[in-house]
């Protein structure tokens, strides 16, 4: 009887392993599935088409035209290598004002027809019209969205019509801005915390300082989203006299405070793992206290002080609320501290719950998903790799 | 000469990490202090105990601390048996495999993971595809989801700080495994386990992303009457009342307010979890 | 564990013996405005229940789509790929008008500039003006502060004023209204768009023009309802007609005069 019971508690234990592997892998899985779907939707809108007269030479434009024809910004078709003719661009909703509701028949019928009327009339013209209600003209051939579009593009604007732009760039290079500028930030403040802690302070200091850390450790990123949000943000903004107070450099300084805990903890514990005779032996050749602590301990744990900084890295890319509340998040590829910037994290916060669940947008974010991770995934292996390598460099 | 100038050097290397130690207090108090200066006079009974009226301009927050508090139960609910059977699993039972050694850098791996990603999987699983909504159950379930590596990995690092030794003894003595499990090595690691589960507990409170997209309401007086209904949370309610409403300057008091009380909930398992370490480590 | 599953088979029974909720979702202008309507209906009614919740006027409306919410509140008109996949889907839809919304453009209270016309306000939000003296200000730069994607504030602002032009790349993009304002308010170069609701004294409204300067009109309610003012939205309601039964109440509740005049409170225009 015992036995028995004994393998069901164990056949529980080992059902229980599998399972968070399984959600694990899940997790992976659905992420990356839902990720790369997003190359199997075409460029214009879903449902849509582009339209132009049978006559026009042009076959197929990029995403990127697409959304500067309708832009205004190209407005001869010679510039897209067709004749010599001014641009037309024509939206659905405009037939409301040149027809009135009658005419479209009673479940649309007549609407083809009467969109063909246009587009005949209109030499230079591009219609962007759905695909249940095409008329009879040259439809211009839709690709897929190229993983150049999203990797190498410039522009994020994943609502534009006709042709979404879904260029990563703008967000990713907010993200590594914002991080790199925190962790600058909070390198030289975590490390001589961390110093402080481990080789200097009392007993009594550790006992305060400890649980102090903890609790910036504990704070809820969108507590401090909001303090930055009422305080840092007016006061860099009035100090500084800059033109935007949403700044990457508020949204660093947030990143720099909420990573300080995990770079400090993880410094501090490596470096008291430096063997006690090895001090020793430092301060027994005449090597007063502070010699020790930079020639000694900091090279011994060195190893472990950068698998901190990787960490603390990793935590600042991935942090979304205090993010988004402070940094102005404009999708822009940012050239100082003082520009508004854009992050993965704050992106998908901000725009998962407008995007229609399976559409181009949606698996976009999934996509901006999938690097988030591989980004986080990398520093992890980065920082395990890191710290397992034994101390040498002692010098 | 040379050493009178060590000592000075050393001089200044200490006295700068001892006031780089004074900014990192300084910062952390001025944030507390800045939250519980505005905050401290918002809080009366009425503010923890009512819902909020006119326009988010007034009465309390009394269903966002529901909320929370039903997020707590239910993600533990998820996390802690699923978390602590799952490391008992591989850190008692499995040897050092393949398939372990892979579990181990999963779980490692995912508790650096962002909590915005869980979100988007959160929606996309159990929002979408199993279709419960918005949902506390949904919500649950990503929050569980969220500190499962952190119970797994707290609960691995109690089990492996017990020596081996009490575990051959216990099965010399003719225990079986799981006696062992359950009468020697349980009990001694349960002290660690409890401060992890209340840390987790701790960072469940706080997270907001992870709840965007799964259960949270902007506005809902009432109290939930099944798992299947959404719920108000305190730290979604800030982020609202931070950013939106009619009247900014009316609503502030309450996001100070907000702010004070998920504070508070934090300190608490914080203090609550050091005390029960400092409480065991007597025995 | 046993008990646990016990509790949750007890809670999963009892949630389908209960009545359903109305769940009301979607855009942020509206939220406030539906926010008040619950929390008065409800007081009238307690054995309702009224959701709330925002996200944008997209989210709305793609919910109702897939039917996790009962009202749509939307402060544009649904769109036509919208309607169509509602009837894709074999449903219908219905729309209620329950109050309008005049958008107000607001800067800092210390710029000098008053009066812009659609052109200008176009330039400014492409891009293609960005120095407050090109439109009769001091030597600054214009910091355009605009609303996430989703919102129907963005794409009605989008509609009426860009004329279907997309914003300028890296616009600052807020959350909510409420950040608007307060950004605005903060920032000396600042422009922004909010509904008339949001507006306080700590910024000022721009008059517009849509006739390319020829009268420049301040937003009001009274301006907004003869007609006068020209950024003049409906703020809608849209339900499935198989739900009409359960959402009519609130709706009805809503419109009438005692709902309208909540309306007005809140700072929008009655009908």
């Amino acid at each position: 009887m015992k036995r028995i019971f004994e393998r069901i508690i164990e056949f529980a234990l080992i059902v229980c392993g599998t399972i968070t592997t399984l959600v694990i892998l899940l997790m992976v899985i659905f992420l990356f599935k839902e990720g790369t779907g997003f190359f199997r939707n075409s460029m214009v809108e879903k449902g849509y088409a582009l339209c132009v007269q049978e006559e026009n030479p042009v076959d197929e434009l990029t995403s990127a035209q697409i959304k500067q024809i309708f832009d205004y910004e190209i407005e001869n078709w010679n510039e897209l290598g067709g004749n010599n003719e001014a641009i037309t661009p024509f939206r659905l909703e405009e037939i409301f004002n040149r027809y009135p509701e009658e005419e479209w028949g009673e479940n649309y019928e007549l609407l083809p027809g009467k969109l063909e009327e246009i587009i005949n009339e209109t030499p230079g013209i591009i219609a962007f019209l759905p695909v249940q209600y095409l008329p009879k003209a040259k439809i211009l051939h839709d690709e897929h969205l190229l993983p150049d579009d999203f990797f190498a593009g410039s522009e994020w604007i994943p609502t534009a019509t006709p042709a979404p732009q879904f260029g990563l760039l703008p967000l990713l290079m907010g993200t590594l801005w914002v991080s790199f500028f925190a962790i600058l930030i909070a390198l030289p403040l975590g490390l001589g915390v961390a110093i402080y802690l481990s080789e200097l302070a009392g007993a009594r200091m550790r006992q305060f300082l400890k649980p102090a850390i903890e609790l910036l450790a504990g704070i809820p990123s969108v507590v401090y989203g909001f303090f930055g949000l009422v305080v840092l943000v007016p006061l860099l903004q009035k100090s500084l006299h800059l033109p935007v107070g949403e700044t990457a450099l508020a949204g660093s300084l947030i990143l720099a405070v909420m990573a300080l805990p995990t770079i400090i903890t993880l410094a501090e514990d490596a470096m008291r793992n430096t063997p006690q005779a090895i001090r020793e032996a430092s301060l027994g050749l005449g090597a007063n206290h502070w010699q020790t602590i930079y020639r000694v301990v900091i090279p011994y744990s060195i190893s472990g002080i950068s698998a901190a900084v990787v960490l603390g890295i990793g935590r600042a890319i991935g942090e979304t609320m205090a993010v988004l509340m402070v940094t102005g998040n404009a999708a822009v590829i940012p050239h100082s501290l003082f520009d508004p910037v854009r992050t993965i994290p704050a992106t998908i916060a901000a725009e998962l719950g407008e995007a229609p669940a399976g559409g181009a947008h949606y698996q976009a974010l999934f996509l901006l998903g999938c690097i988030l991770f591989i980004i986080t995934m990398l520093i992890s292996i980065t920082a395990e790799f890191i710290s397992k390598r034994q101390p040498n460099g002692l010098g | 000469m040379a050493i009178m100038q060590k000592k000075t050097e050393q001089k200044i290397a200490f006295t700068f990490f001892r006031s780089l130690s004074l900014v990192v207090v300084a910062i952390l108090f001025w944030i507390l202090g800045f939250i519980i200066y505005n905050g401290a006079g918002v809080i009366d009974w009425e503010f923890l105990t009512t819902a909020p009226s006119d326009g988010m301009t007034g009465g309390g927050i009394f269903p966002a601390i529901a909320g929370t508090l039903y997020l707590i139960l239910g993600s533990s609910m998820v996390a802690f048996p699923l978390g602590i059977l799952s490391a008992v699993y591989t850190s008692e039972y499995a040897g050092n495999g393949y398939i372990i050694r892979f579990i181990r850098i999963m779980t490692n791996n995912l508790s650096g993971i962002p909590s915005i990603i869980f979100g988007l999987f959160g929606m996309a699983l159990f929002v979408n595809t199993l279709e419960f909504g918005d949902s506390i159950i949904a919500g649950s379930f990503t929050l569980g989801l969220l500190t499962l590596p952190l119970v797994i990995r707290t609960t691995e690092e109690a089990l492996r700080a017990i020596p081996d030794t009490f575990r051959i003894g216990s099965l010399a003595l003719g225990a079986t495994q799981l006696q062992t499990i359950r009468r020697i090595t349980m009990p001694m690691a349960f002290p660690n386990i409890i401060t992890g589960l209340i840390l987790s507990i701790g960072r469940v409170s706080g997270e907001t992303a992870p709840i965007l997209f799964t259960v949270a309401a902007y506005f809902l007086p009432k109290l939930p009457q099944s798992i299947f209904d959404q719920v108000m949370a305190l730290p979604y309610h800030l982020y609202v009342i931070a950013t939106s409403g009619t009247d900014l300057e009316a609503t502030r008091p309450i996001a100070y307010g907000t702010a004070l009380v998920l504070i508070i909930i934090v300190l608490l398992m914080n203090l609550l979890a050091s005390f029960l370490r400092k409480k065991f480590r007597k025995l | 564990m046993t008990k646990q599953f016990i509790l949750s088979t007890v809670i999963l029974l009892t949630s389908l013996t209960s009545m359903e909720a109305q769940k009301i979702k979607g855009s942020d202008t509206v939220l406030p405005l539906s926010q008040k309507e619950a929390e008065n209906y409800m007081k009238e009614h307690p054995s309702q229940t009224v959701v709330v919740t925002g996200g944008g006027s997209g989210v709305g409306l793609s919910a109702l789509i897939e039917g996790t919410t009962d009202i749509a509140q939307s402060s544009r008109k649904i769109k036509f790929d919208e309607r169509q996949k509602i009837q894709a889907g074999g449903q219908t839809i219905q729309e209620v008008i329950i109050a309008y919304d005049a958008l107000v453009i607001i800067v800092h209270p210390q710029n000098r500039v008053a009066n812009l016309t659609r052109e200008q306000l176009e330039g400014i939000f492409t891009g293609k003006i960005t120095n407050w003296k090109e439109v009769g200000g001091d030597d600054l730069k214009i910091v355009p502060y605009s609303r996430e994607t989703s919102s129907g504030t963005y794409e009605f602002f989008k509609e009426s004023v860009l004329k279907n032009r997309n914003y300028k790349s890296g616009i600052l993009s807020m959350p909510a209204t409420g950040a608007i304002v307060q950004s605005v308010s903060q920032t000396r170069g600042a422009i922004g768009y909010i509904g008339l609701a949001y507006i306080n004294k700590h910024v000022k409204a721009i008059h517009v023009s849509y006739d390319k300067g020829k009268t420049f009109t301040a937003p009001s309610i009274v301006a907004a309802k003869n007609g006068k003012y020209p950024v003049v939205r409906p703020l809608l309601y849209y339900y499935l007609t198989k739900s009409e039964k359960q959402v009519r109440p609130f709706i009805n509740y809503v419109l009438s005069p005692e709902g309208q005049k909540t309306v007005s409170a809140t700072g929008f225009i009655p009908l």
